[in-house]
């Protein structure tokens, strides 16, 4: 049967937005997203999330940008030479300094890149089916159902303390 | 936290999207009188480019003067920024958190002024290619063995980091300023907001990337203030050639920094009646951080004077000497006074409770610092190995219009700031609430 009824059910607390989301486990209707004002580890650990894998662009960031560093001063290095009384060309302490630089500097870009991707950002659609209250003081929890279950995802929000709106 | 117990979300959000409404005429003239600054600055500047840098008072031996003072002085104010959004955010302080904003975008500022002075002092901005290495006719590359290649590298990432940190630590807040919006502002906050709603799946990723920020920023500020102090430790310099200066460039950078955040936050905490958000405590753990940093900072003269004598090195012995006795000694009684032995005024609860007395030193010590820089630029190359070569230096009229300048530009960008973006992070205030800590702790 389509899932193609989103109904958002709007609480004004955190505790009690956690505790919504564990008694819908015992229910069909599936948790499409969970929109909070702040980061919460009670909503994260109710809905069971798994550490984010922005890290790992991190650190490929990271291992790009050292290697990226270290060969632009060695390169440079190599193709105008400066020989100070035959010292090596090629510096290792200097050059792993623009190395580090290089190292944040691209770590960082991972980083951003990471969060974009999955975090799905820019997310100009996303607005469509948005209550503006959820980034103030309102948690809103959307589940997924059919036309038939619509009217019982109402009650359970209301039923719960809450609001519900519904996007079709 | 225990001092605000009454504070809702809603009044997050009202206090602080309150400040946004739009100015007084009062404020324009603020801004007007600023623009005036920038403006004598650009004159200035401009009248150096077709005179040439001598239309600044540097000269030989004193070739660095106020454009490098400046520089390390703006760069050091910007570190207190990363150190109050990153380092304390990682060491989970609550209490950054009403400030964290304002001090970041402090850091933005800071950092981006400070990148002009080498730009001012170039002389000749026009050839500032050559600074950049990319495969060129000449066979010429910047040498990456140079402190001051290491330092355009450290500085163009450091600006680049913190603009990032600073856009992405916004972004829930521009959200909100979005939601309450309309008209075209609601539409510029929309585009700027990147669609942000506040899915869960996006605070994971939010989360988890704020945490490598804070973690990638910390050692990237002390890193270049580091490279910043080898601009000076790594030339043969008497008073400079020391292995102590870069934790000591980095304790000072915070030091001022702090001192920089109390003179911002205290005006705008009145103006825009934060009172009940960056709360008489909040102030007070600043100052017992500069109580702190001014230790470390007044430790470190000490220490100078102690390797000097130690090294049985008569150069240095003279250098130190002069630098306390000689012509530049008012410089450097202020520096001490104001950087080490003001601050201890905070120890009593009594000053670090009263708002003039926060104040006051606040702006001591941002002299202090500026001092600090003086004594350690002018004072090294004034009086260095050969007393044929030794020599004066005050800055010329052009180096005070573009001091002022940059003074009015920094100002400037962050009185329009505070009436255009949200100064306070509305997000992190309301975790405060509820966890007393920062973005997922």
């Amino acid at each position: 049967m389509a899932t193609d009824r989103r109904v958002m059910g709007l609480f004004p607390d955190e505790k009690q937005t956690a505790e919504v989301i564990e008694a819908m486990s015992a229910y069909p209707w599936q948790i499409d997203r969970v929109h909070s004002p702040l980061p919460s580890h009670r909503i994260s650990t109710a809905l069971k999330v798994k550490k984010s894998p922005v890290g790992w662009f991190t650190l490929a960031g990271g291992i790009l940008g050292f290697f990226t560093g270290f060969a632009l001063a060695a390169y440079t290095a190599l193709v105008w030479k400066l020989i100070v009384w035959g010292k090596p060309i090629i510096a290792w302490i200097p050059f792993v300094i623009v190395g580090f630089e290089f190292t944040i500097l691209f770590s960082v870009f991972g980083n951003v890149l990471g969060l974009l991707i999955f975090g799905g950002l820019p997310d100009y659609k996303g607005l469509e089916e948005y209550d503006p209250r959820c980034s103030g003081e309102h948690f809103g929890i959307v589940a997924t159902c059919t036309e038939g279950e619509q009217d019982q995802v109402i009650e359970f929000f209301r039923n719960k303390g809450g609001e519900a709106r519904v996007f079709e | 936290m225990s001092e605000s117990p009454q504070l809702t979300y809603t009044e997050i959000d009202r206090t602080v999207l309150d400040t946004l409404s739009p100015p007084s005429g009062g404020y324009w003239l603020i801004v007007m009188v600023l623009i005036l600054g920038v403006l004598a600055g650009v004159a200035c500047w401009v009248y150096q480019i077709f005179i040439g840098i001598g239309a600044g008072g540097q000269n030989i031996p004193v070739a660095w003067g106020t454009y490098l003072i400046n520089f390390v002085f703006w760069v050091g104010i910007a570190h207190s920024g990363t150190l109050i959004s990153a380092i304390l955010y990682l060491f989970r302080a609550g209490w950054r958190n009403p400030i964290a904003r304002a001090a970041e975008t402090m850091t933005v500022f800071a950092v981006s002024i400070a990148g002009l002075f080498p730009f001012i002092h170039l002389g000749r901005v026009w050839v500032v290619y050559y600074m950049l290495p990319y495969p060129n006719q000449r066979y010429l590359w910047p040498n990456f063995q140079s402190p001051l290649v290491f330092d355009m590298v450290a500085i163009s990432t450091y600006l680049t980091v913190s603009t990032l940190f600073w856009y992405t630590g916004m972004l829930p807040d521009l959200a909100v300023v979005r939601d309450r919006a309309t008209g075209f502002r609601r539409k510029v906050f929309t585009v700027i907001s990147l669609g942000w709603t506040g899915k869960h799946e996006q605070w994971r990723h939010y989360t988890r990337g704020y945490l490598f920020f804070a973690a990638l920023a910390t050692p990237l500020v002390i890193s270049v203030h580091s490279v910043v102090s080898w601009d000076f430790a790594l030339g043969i310099v008497p008073g400079w050639h020391s292995t102590i200066f870069a934790p000591y460039f980095v304790a000072g950078a915070i030091h001022s920094g702090l001192a920089m955040v109390l003179t911002l936050l205290i005006p705008l905490r009145k103006l825009f009646h934060y009172e009940r958000i960056v709360t008489m405590r909040i102030l007070e753990a600043v100052a017992k951080t500069i109580i702190f940093t001014g230790l470390i900072v007044g430790y470190a003269y000490t220490v100078e004077y102690f390797l000097a004598w130690y090294s049985h090195n008569g150069v240095e012995m003279e250098a130190f000497r002069w630098r306390a006795l000689g012509d530049y000694s008012l410089e450097f009684w202020i520096m001490v006074v104001c950087n080490s032995i003001i601050p201890l005024l905070f120890f009593f609860k009594k000053i670090r409770t009263s708002i003039p007395w926060l104040f006051g030193i606040s702006i001591l010590i941002n002299i202090g610092m500026w001092y600090e820089r003086f004594v350690i630029i002018i004072g090294g190359v004034a009086h260095g190995f050969i007393p044929h070569a030794w020599g004066l230096y005050w800055p010329s009229g052009i180096e005070w219009g573009i001091m002022i300048g940059s003074f009015s530009l920094f100002f400037l960008f962050f009185v329009l700031f505070v009436k255009h973006l949200p100064s306070i992070s509305m997000t992190e205030m309301k975790e405060t609430l509820d966890h007393g800590g920062g973005h997922g702790n």
